[in-house]
């Protein structure tokens, strides 16, 4: 009983926002131009569905920030390693990320946009620069964090400085590598979309959207939304998942 | 006698120098590489070109003019989003019944990036100052709100049944009990959606505005004028760092109590 009290509050509000939606879709051509009704939501999801497209500009959207994620969290995790081990290339580098992180990512994009033009590389650049800040910083504070305990196992074994890498300070890092990829994951899916919307050519469910909103068609640009909302969210959890997995040897100090 | 200290200044110094090298470093190579003509002008400006239009840009009040136009729709945006944002989360926390209303709702539609949400405010808003103002409330909304929400749920049971036991009124409950116990985590939620809502207001000049920061980029882009690019980027920078740090003091000022 109490289950489904809850259950039919926590509709309630959805239905209520959806009921007035549709109230509003019908007062007149002037309303329903922004409150596209329900129904046409829905037709044209399916018709999206099945023409194929909603596939072909998700599948960009999430081709360009899993690609800009492999490209930017690589250098990433490299650059952030070595400046967790290394106190000259910290201070030469993290005072230039700290400067550059200032500016949103978004803000770039008409410098960007200048030099290497609005093609996909363009877009690529940004959407990795954007995965690049989480996994940099979360790697590096990760390197710097060891346990003293355990650099003392290692000096007394006399480990190479390549073996306490290898051995001591890449695993006890691994949990907050892991925490910076998940962010860098989730700021890519970001920066896709932004990119997406300001540059607007080849595909990509921020692209169509812009053309939807010329065209002031609500209700594909409603579908795109909740597209990108439901991919997102996979997205996070499908990490969420791989990370247990490989992390279930570290379950005290991953969190 | 002893030596009279001389503080810290001379060990801070040089500890100011190496960090402030790598930057300084930068600049020159990219003096050099503007200097040497390998690119063109246009393409690579020279710095002092770049300093030049900042300058020209702050005396003609072009630079206050974009300025005001992007702080006023930060700040009223921030507001709004703020205050909704975080009595909201303490509703959710606060009462079970609103908890099961809005929960559900609140957690789906926080999973879209609010960006997205773009191209349809400019449906409902037309691209006029109150669609930049909505997209920086509804980015500030969702931090607020979680954290607000979080910080409340995480109040230890025992304190909100001595405030039963006293028959504590509302009113000094919230102000007496609950906002000291949340106060750092809301802070925090209020400097990540400040931060989030100058994000996207920055995105929304971009792509839709008569004036503002990003606009003035955007018109510089199009009429190839790097240096007033360069100046949009470095001013933006400017205000993004300091809205944050400004917030970590406030937060630092505040929850000062914790600690001592």
């Amino acid at each position: 009983m109490k289950r489904l009290a809850s259950f039919a509050l926590a509709l309630a509000f959805p239905a209520l926002v959806l009921g007035w939606w549709e109230w509003e879709s019908r007062q007149g051509l002037g309303h329903a131009y922004a409150f596209a009704p329900l129904e046409q939501i829905a037709r044209s999801f399916l018709e999206m569905l099945a023409d194929g497209r909603l596939a072909l500009h998700a599948g960009a959207s999430l081709q360009r920030a899993l690609t800009a994620l492999l490209i930017g969290g690589t250098i990433g995790i490299v650059a952030g390693v070595a400046t967790g081990l290394s106190r000259v290339l910290d201070r030469t580098a993290s005072p230039l990320i700290t400067v550059m992180r200032q500016v949103p990512i978004l803000g770039w994009l008409p410098l960007v946009a200048l030099w290497f033009g609005n093609g996909d590389g363009a877009k690529l650049l940004l959407v990795s620069l954007s995965a690049f800040y989480p996994t940099v910083l979360n790697t590096q504070k990760g390197m710097q964090a060891i346990e003293q305990r355990y650099a003392e196992v290692g000096r007394l074994y006399g480990f190479t400085r390549s073996q306490s890498l290898r051995m001591i300070a890449w695993p006890s890092a691994l949990p907050l590598i892991f925490t910076g990829i998940s962010q860098a994951l989730a700021f890519a899916w970001i920066a896709t979309i932004g990119v997406e919307l300001l540059f607007s050519a080849s595909a990509g469910l921020g692209t169509e959207m812009m053309a939807a909103q010329v065209a002031a068609r609500t209700d594909i640009v409603l579908v795109c939304v909740a597209c990108v909302g439901v991919m997102g969210f996979t997205l996070n959890q499908l990490f969420a998942l791989l990370r247990t997995r490989l992390l279930r040897w570290q379950p005290a100090t991953a969190k | 006698m002893p030596m009279p200290s001389r503080g810290p200044a001379p060990s801070r110094l040089p500890a100011m120098a190496i960090r402030i090298a790598p930057i300084a470093g930068i600049l020159i190579l990219w003096e050099i590489a503007a200097l040497s003509g390998i690119w063109p002008r246009q393409v690579l400006v020279p710095l002092e070109q770049v300093g030049a239009t900042l300058l020209a840009l702050a005396s003609d009040g072009e630079l206050a003019r974009h300025l005001s136009a992007s702080l006023y729709r930060l700040a009223s945006g921030f507001l709004v989003g703020s205050v909704i944002g975080v009595s909201t989360g303490a509703a959710m926390a606060l009462s079970r019944n609103v908890h099961r209303l809005l929960w559900p709702t609140f957690s789906c539609v926080r999973q879209v990036p609010v960006i997205a949400f773009i191209p349809l405010l400019i449906l409902f808003f037309d691209v006029e100052d109150s669609f930049k103002i909505v997209v920086v409330a509804m980015a500030s909304f969702f931090p607020s709100a979680l954290a607000t929400h979080d910080a409340v749920r995480d109040i230890p049971e025992s304190h909100r049944e001595v405030a039963r036991l006293y028959r504590m009124p509302t009113a000094p409950f919230l102000v007496r009990l609950i906002l000291p116990a949340t106060v750092p985590q809301v802070l925090t939620g209020l400097r990540l959606g400040l931060t989030r809502g100058w994000l996207s207001l920055v995105a929304a000049e971009l792509l839709a505005a008569d004036s503002g920061l990003g606009q003035m980029m955007e018109m510089g882009r199009q009429l190839f004028q790097i240096d007033v690019v360069l100046a949009g980027v470095f001013v933006t920078g400017l205000i993004g760092f300091l809205l944050d740090n400004s917030m970590v003091r406030v937060e630092r000022h505040l929850s000062r109590w914790r600690t001592a």
